[in-house]
């Protein structure tokens, strides 16, 4: 399970509250930049108001002069003009003058000069004009040029300074402006690229950490979806996506073993129906043969009035296929004993080699065609169930006649080797198909003997393994198709056993 | 220098209010007071209208209405003709921080200026000028520049 701290919720979370405040840090810095190139342009805006406010005063000062010093010098009211309009000016000037020094450094100076101009409208330039009107001679005294010169002088001269200042406060806040407007342009292009880096980056990671981890999942599921349950994702992403590619890879593993079980436990069915089958089609078979001779024989004896001779065969012919009919019910009795794990076995001393030789006797007088060739290491003691080894040996024997059709030898070896009873029957008869040789001990499985005319029930084989492994031994065989096989055994010895009391001696399986 | 200016200006305002310091003035400055003439005397000696040897004598009220409304101290100028209109004058202004005196001549009374010839208290160091210019007919009101320098 993946931490909370780690899951890809918390780290989005995460990513987005450091992406805002990157974002607000950004742009504060920008509000702050712009906010200060404001308040720069704003300075330097107000510095030229006021130097156009001095400008402009000192202009209306200069056209008093101006028009004081016509009206003195030639007596004409109508050169007075500009000293008339400059001194219905004055007032407003004169306060925009004031209102726009307020907050300046260079109050104190503007207070200054709007004294001194104050000065010399009311103290000097008025009482000229009025003299020069009332007695011309008088303001024509050099007194009054010189004192208008003076106080102009002075006024000038503060303007002067004034003004410089301005320029020079001006100028700053016009360099102050420049700077933070390239601050300003600087740190936004700044932020932009930053910030277009850090949405790029998020969306590599949302891409590489969920968008194609999902799309990921999505061709897994439709692959999934089409049949394809090998579909495995790779083990990626961080957090939930992790756990998302765990769980659909889990998912499709249940999936599979669930279909791999599903298909076996339909094989089993399918084998399960074919040997019921096949079991049918054996049983039917092969109980119907001895069957069909003994009800033959039977009625022939009802009907017929034989000779004592030929009474005798018939009825040993009876006896004979009953005792087939009564073999054929031990096998499947065997069979679904073994089936059942209730295959009881006696556990003595025996040997073994007295078994092979008994039951080779048995069938050396089966068949004319064949010659069966014994070779044993004497003794071979074991312990075990002598009637259930001699009906493995028997089936083996049986098998070999059978299946060498064309007659033939037959060898059978049994020796002793590293602790173990090996016994080996070998054939040179029909061989068994590569094909049949996996299935050669399942239960009702006889290949194409059927076909072949070979009878027998497909239980033999299946039984002598059970009856091998139940005594902790093995079995298995060699075959090559058209030159015969070879099935051997192996079982645990008795090395110090005296077995030769306990020999059975079953017959034919 | 402007800063200079004003401290001149500020010291000579305390010195308008307050009474004298045995302190001199330590650096040049200008006072800026106005003048109501209280009483004036012509005495007509000689020819019968304006002759040489008329005398004008004016008494003065002095007047900082920036500060105060009320007098900040007097003056009184005696001048002497010496012409038909030229005459020859001398006065004496008494301010808070001191007296200032005067002297020169004058043909109006409109428009003229006299020199600043010495002074006690604050003022016992200086000279320079005074330009006087008459502001109101009547009753006659004139605007006092005193330019001082120390001397």
């Amino acid at each position: 399970m993946t931490s909370r701290w780690h899951s890809l919720e918390a780290r989005l979370i995460a990513a987005s509250i450091v992406f805002a405040l990157l974002v607000a840090f950004i742009f504060a810095v920008l509000i702050l930049a712009v906010s200060q190139l404001r308040n720069a342009t704003d300075r330097e805006a107000r510095a030229k108001d006021r130097t156009v406010a001095a400008l402009e005063l000192e202009k209306l000062v200069l056209d008093m002069e101006t028009g004081a010093r016509g009206l003195v010098i030639t007596g004409r009211e109508p050169l007075l003009q500009p000293w008339t309009n400059a001194r219905r000016q004055l007032p407003h000037s004169l306060a925009v003058f004031k209102a726009s020094f307020a907050d300046s450094l260079e109050r104190q100076q503007a207070e200054i000069l709007d004294r001194l101009i104050t000065a010399y409208v009311s103290d000097y330039s008025v009482p000229l004009v009025e003299l020069a009107r009332r007695q011309p001679a008088a303001a024509r005294i050099p007194l009054a040029t010189v004192e208008g010169k003076h106080r102009i002088d002075a006024i000038r001269s503060r303007f002067t300074a004034l003004l410089r200042a301005e320029n020079r406060f001006a100028e700053s806040s016009a360099a102050s402006a420049r700077w933070r407007s390239q601050a300003a342009i600087t740190g936004a292009v700044a932020g932009l690229a930053v910030s277009a880096l850090l949405i790029v980056g998020f969306g590599v990671y949302l891409a590489r950490a969920i968008a194609r981890p999902l799309r990921g999942a999505a061709v897994g599921a439709s692959r999934l979806a089409d049949g394809d349950l090998s579909t495995r994702l790779a083990q990626s992403g961080p957090g939930e996506v992790g756990e998302l590619t765990r769980s659909f890879n889990e998912m499709a593993q249940k999936l599979q073993s669930n279909r791999l079980e599903l298909e076996e436990q339909n094989e089993r069915l399918r084998e399960s129906e074919r040997l019921k089958a096949e079991l049918v089609s054996i049983v039917s078979h092969e109980l119907r043969t001895p069957l069909a001779s003994i009800i033959g024989f039977t009625e022939l004896l009802l009907r017929r009035d034989v000779d004592v001779a030929t009474r005798r065969t018939y009825l040993e012919i009876v006896v004979e296929q009953s005792q087939r009919l009564a073999t054929l019910l031990n096998d499947f009795l065997d069979a679904q004993q073994a089936e059942e794990g209730q295959l009881h076995l006696a556990e003595e001393p025996i040997d073994m080699a007295a078994i092979l030789r008994e039951q080779t006797r048995v069938f050396v007088g089966q068949s004319d065609r064949h010659e069966i060739r014994l070779e044993l290491d004497e003794p071979l003691p074991m312990r075990g169930d002598s009637s259930r080894l001699a009906q493995v040996v028997a089936n083996l024997l049986s098998n070999a006649i059978k299946y060498s059709p064309q007659g033939g030898l037959v060898e059978v070896a049994g020796e002793r080797a590293a602790g173990d009873v090996r016994i080996r029957v070998r054939d040179h008869g029909l061989g068994i198909p590569e094909e049949e040789q996996p299935r050669i001990f399942t239960k009702f499985f006889r290949g194409g003997a059927a076909a072949s005319g070979i009878s027998g029930t497909g239980l033999g084989l299946a039984i002598s393994r059970e009856i091998v492994e139940a005594h902790g031994g093995g079995i298995g065989f060699t075959s090559t198709p058209g030159t015969g096989s070879t099935f051997w055994l192996e079982l645990p010895a008795d090395m110090n056993g005296d077995a030769t009391e306990n020999t059975a001696t079953k017959g034919d399986t | 220098m402007n800063r200079n200016l004003a401290t001149a200006l500020a010291a000579l305002c305390a010195a308008l209010l307050f009474p004298a310091s045995s302190t001199a003035l330590r650096g040049p400055g200008t006072i800026r007071i106005t003048g109501r003439q209280i009483r004036f005397t012509r005495v007509d000696t000689g020819l019968p209208g304006r002759s040489p040897g008329d005398m004008e004598i004016s008494r003065i009220q002095l007047y900082n209405t920036r500060l105060r409304d009320k007098p900040i101290g007097h003056a009184q100028l005696v001048c002497i003709y010496t012409g038909d209109s030229s005459r020859n004058c001398t006065g004496t202004f008494v301010l808070p921080a001191g007296k200032l005196v005067v002297s020169g001549g004058l043909i109006y009374r409109s428009l003229y200026d006299l020199a600043v010839t010495g002074g006690t208290g604050l003022y016992s160091n200086v000279r320079g000028t005074l330009t006087v210019t008459r502001i109101r007919q009547n009753p006659p009101r004139d605007v006092l520049l005193f330019r001082l320098v120390v001397s």
